[in-house]
């Protein structure tokens, strides 16, 4: 595995010279002729009749270019699945949430944009509205939608069978209920979003997005114009984190108006605007009860979830499942059965986030944590008892191929001097361990493949097409190592396009952690149809076998010979010369169960590999002030094969940072009747350099059958199981089993003082 | 408002410009200047994304007035780089994989920048405090840190650091 000459490298990232030089260009920094700013009124009320819309003043406001409210659309709904349908671009009837779309302005500058948004005068019927979904469930008032009897939008019932007589069978059996509220992303590029139609007609798009091509089918929907007339532009993302794989209400509105005016027209959010009307994390209510046996292996678990959806469906069906995946993949269950219930309230939408069920898979693993306890078994051992293993199925039946799952749990525990600490450390010192496992993909029928062209140029270089988009994580970098590696060529000699729609096949987008696995891999098989190409041309040049050619360093040269050679230039030119252009494809689809839907059939093969990780946290905490200090963080995640360790020591790193730090600490919404309290920076707490620990990363290799160069994916695992270690930690430290994330210091003290109360 | 016209220096060069008093130095470099490099994240003086720096102090320019910028020697993030040659710590950054999404890149190279140059060699808490302005959602800081710490410092070398970088002035 180790004659690669650039897979496996620790390679600085293409990308990062134009960002260290502040010339990389992000949405908001772009400028065309003519560009109009445009701005977006909203809702004030969390749930509202729209009586009727007076435009007539703001339209007087010199300045002013174009107004559109719902009367310019066709009160089209739209939605991520044929069942969710339930979003329109500008609401006609009603707001759902505070900051629903009602409106959009195009003007000459902001300040007159801000000045129209004013002018708007939209009356309003308010209605009675629910705020947290256990009441949503229960009201007897309005229902947020229609057609979705007692605000429930998704219901996923999982069960295999045997939960109750398994139950039965139990030496011991726990049942808890754990709550985390909303998060956010906090992506460092506020959203924005420019448009414009060009001389052809065709609609012209830059903005930050998981995916370009499931940003181009809904335009072209809603505009009724084919697919190849939505042109959605490569452009510098700053973060998406699961937050940007959908359509945006804003992408809409700034089309419509630019096609409304005639001119480019770009809208950039407010920090607010960004909290409030791109996506949240849910927040969500689950009881786990599990059953083991006398070892603690685990012989049946029933958990039911309640997940706050807020006012649309967005992914629902996919956010319902993932977190029960996530904790499926991880342990081995006798039996389970599953109710996950996503309910409609006058908040915010919420969407996939990076620790998709954050209080989900905490509660999970605090409850082990307790069932250990009670046996007696230390909380590592419990987790080698039910851990997954390789060529098993998971409880939903996806085979699981590749897995070192026990691996990152021996290499974390060696690390992190796990056993010299457990149960040694002094008082309000603990430390705890979390894992899980993160789906490569999701089933997405037709855009599940991805597709890749190569050209070579006759100076010898390469430009390579793929619609992978690139959200700062390093995929561009990814498909540049993967390319050159297979043509032989160096990183510098690759031009990459991508992400664009007019130049690219569909791609499944970077949000279901497919990039490297899906994307990366029809780079690969793309580049080594081209290089079979070169060696044709280049067997005749060197007179042997192409069988017995291989390429590097711009080079092709005989295998056992390999002073003989030939520059790739020069096969290059005399192809031409010969009436050949060398050039290349390559797709790959991932063999999953076409069959397989989120919530009418959720059974079946799921993606093709899964990524495994561990992650072991050390703490104090202060006794009087309920402050937490992190000492270390011991993250091992099987990544399959590591295609750029610098990269991915970033994404653990990262997610250590997000799903960890920020997520089990400090990170939550508050609200008041619907209205979010913390949408901004300073309210909102986000990790600094000063909180954050020393962190030990473990790359764990397991090389899968059908990855590309065995990889997986990279850091996910990380990043749900540092939310887990973390609240171990906490809960070891204090000597309580905590319920209710993140631990903030008031819920730290109130346990600690509960306990003492308890103890005097 | 009634506009008024200026002078600025920045990246040591002349620049006239038309600001209304309530108009930002980030507005201004972003808007009029074309000097996008500066970023806005948070618009309220939390993230750091704006940095640039007066005088050489760091200092955010979403928070600043560009008519209170007369007079100082502006320094962006376009005036890290001599021509195409990258300062020894925008080198570091892309050694040590410290750039992910880049959009806190430009800020955070700004106060790195600023602290290197009261304090050539600063040891990992020294550095980790000094950034403590700048909030980067994609990094967790570790490699951030690194590179800043080993930008100057001949002493605290690792795998990632360039050879043939910065031989110590
Ligand atoms: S944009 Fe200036 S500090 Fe955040
Ligand atoms: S690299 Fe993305 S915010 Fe720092």
């Amino acid at each position: 595995m180790s004659d690669y000459t650039i897979i496996g490298k620790r390679m600085p990232r293409v990308d990062s010279r134009a960002k260290v030089m502040g010339k990389a260009k992000f949405t908001a920094d772009l400028k065309l002729p003519g560009m109009l700013v445009g701005k977006i009124k909203r809702s004030p009320y969390a749930h509202a009749r729209i009586l009727n819309i007076d435009t007539s003043k703001a339209l007087a406001l010199p300045g002013v270019k174009a107004i559109v409210t719902g009367k310019d659309t066709e009160g089209v709904k739209w939605g991520v699945f044929a069942y969710t349908r339930d979003q329109q671009f500008i609401q006609t009837e009603k707001a759902r949430y505070i900051g629903d779309e009602v409106a959009g302005v195009a003007a000459v500058d902001e300040e007159t944009a801000l000045k129209a948004l004013d002018l708007i005068n939209v009356t309003y019927e308010e209605l009675p509205a629910v705020f947290d979904p256990m009441a949503a469930m229960a009201s007897q008032t309005e229902l947020i939608h229609e057609e979705f009897p007692n605000n429930i939008n998704i219901h996923v019932n999982i069960d295999t069978g045997h939960v109750d007589e398994n139950f039965e069978k139990s030496y011991y059996i726990r049942e808890d209920t754990f709550v985390a509220p909303e998060e956010s992303y906090f992506q460092a590029e506020p959203y924005a979003v420019l448009a414009r139609f060009d001389h052809d007609d065709c609609l012209e798009v830059w903005c930050p997005n998981g995916g370009p091509h499931m940003k181009s089918k809904p335009l072209s929907n809603s505009f009724k114009i084919p697919l190849h007339k939505v042109k959605i532009r490569k452009i510098a993302i700053g973060g998406a984190f699961g937050g940007r794989s959908e359509i945006c209400p804003a992408d809409y509105i700034c089309a419509l108006l630019a096609k409304k005016t005639n001119c480019p027209v770009k809208i950039v959010f407010t920090r607010e605007e960004n909290t409030i009307a791109t996506r949240q994390g849910h927040a969500m209510i689950t009881t786990h009860k599990t059953g083991v046996d006398k070892e603690g292996r685990v012989l049946a678990r029933e958990t039911t979830c309640y997940m706050d959806g807020g006012a649309y469906s967005s992914t629902g069906p996919i956010a319902t499942s993932v977190p029960f995946l996530s904790m499926e993949q991880a342990y081995r269950m006798g039996s389970v059965r599953y109710n996950g219930y996503r309910v409609y309230t006058n908040k915010p939408i919420r969407g996939m986030i990076r620790v998709h069920g954050r209080g989900f898979a905490c509660g999970l693993d605090t409850q082990l944590d307790m069932i250990a306890e009670h046996l007696g078994i230390d909380p590592v051992e419990m987790r080698l008892r039910n851990s997954r293993q390789p060529g098993e199925y998971t409880s939903t039946k996806s085979y699981v191929d590749s897995c070192a799952m026990d691996e990152t749990i021996h290499k974390a525990v060696e690390a992190s001097g796990w056993k010299e600490k457990w149960g040694k450390l002094p008082p309000f010192h603990g430390i705890g361990i979390g894992t899980n496992s993160v789906q490569t993909g999701f089933p997405m029928g037709i855009r599940g493949g991805s597709q890749s062209f190569i050209k070579f140029n006759e100076d010898g270089e390469a430009t390579v097409m793929s619609g992978v988009v690139d959200n700062g994580q390093g995929n561009d970098n990814m498909l540049v190592q993967i390319a050159a590696e297979e043509l032989g060529l160096l990183p510098e000699d690759i031009h990459l396009v991508s992400a664009d729609t007019e130049t690219t096949s569909s791609d499944p987008g970077s949000y279901s952690q497919v990039s490297t696995f899906v994307g990366g891999h029809a780079v690969k098989i793309a580049a080594a149809n081209c290089r079979e190409k070169l060696f044709e041309v280049a067997s005749k040049i060197l007179k042997v076998d192409p069988g017995n050619l291989a390429a590097k360093n711009r080079m092709i040269f005989v295998k056992d010979n390999p002073e003989k050679c030939v520059p790739i230039k020069k096969v290059v030119r005399v192809s031409l010369l010969n009436f050949n252009s060398v050039n290349a494809e390559g797709g790959y689809w991932p063999k999953v169960d076409m069959k397989r839907e989120w919530v009418s059939n959720p059974y079946g093969q799921m993606c093709e590999a899964f990524s495994f990780g561990t992650t072991i946290v050390e703490v104090k905490v202060d006794p009087d002030t309920g402050q937490v200090e992190v000492l270390q963080a011991t993250a091992a995640q099987d990544v399959g094969y590591a295609l750029n360790p610098l990269v991915l020591e970033g994404q653990f790193e990262g997610s250590v940072a997000m799903g960890g730090q920020g997520g089990m600490l400090t990170e939550y919404h508050e609200w008041k009747d619907g209205r979010c309290l913390n949408p901004t920076m300073l309210d909102y707490k986000l990790p600094l350099a000063c909180d954050m620990p020393k962190i030990k990363n473990i790359i764990v290799e397991s090389l899968d059958p059908k990855g590309p160069y065995g990889a997986k994916e990279a850091g996910m695992s990380i990043a749900m199981s540092a939310a887990q270690g973390y609240s171990a930690a906490v809960s070891n430290a204090i000597g309580v089993h905590m319920d209710s994330f993140p631990l903030t210091p008031d819920k730290i003290l109130a346990a600690i003082k509960k306990k003492k109360s308890k103890a005097d | 408002m009634d506009k008024i016209d200026i002078s600025l220096n920045i990246n040591d060069k002349p620049f006239e410009v038309r600001v209304a008093p309530n108009d930002t130095l980030l507005e201004v470099l972003r808007d009029q200047l074309d000097l996008t490099g500066s970023k806005e994240s948070c618009g309220e003086g939390v993230c750091g994304s704006c940095t640039v720096h007066m005088d050489d102090k760091p200092v955010r320019s979403c928070l600043t007035l560009a008519l209170e910028a007369q007079g100082c020697n502006i320094k962006t993030v376009e005036g890290l780089a001599n021509g195409d040659d990258l300062s020894d710590l925008q080198q570091s950054f892309i050694d040590h994989g410290a750039v992910q999404c880049g959009f806190c890149t430009p800020g955070m190279l700004m106060s790195a920048d600023a602290l290197l140059k009261s304090n050539p060699s600063p040891n990992e808490e020294t550095t980790r405090k000094a950034l403590s302005g700048n909030i980067c959602r994609c990094t967790g800081y570790a490699k951030i840190v690194e590179a800043v710490c080993h930008a100057a410092n001949p002493h605290d070398r690792c795998p990632d650091c360039k050879t043939d970088n910065n031989s110590g002035e």
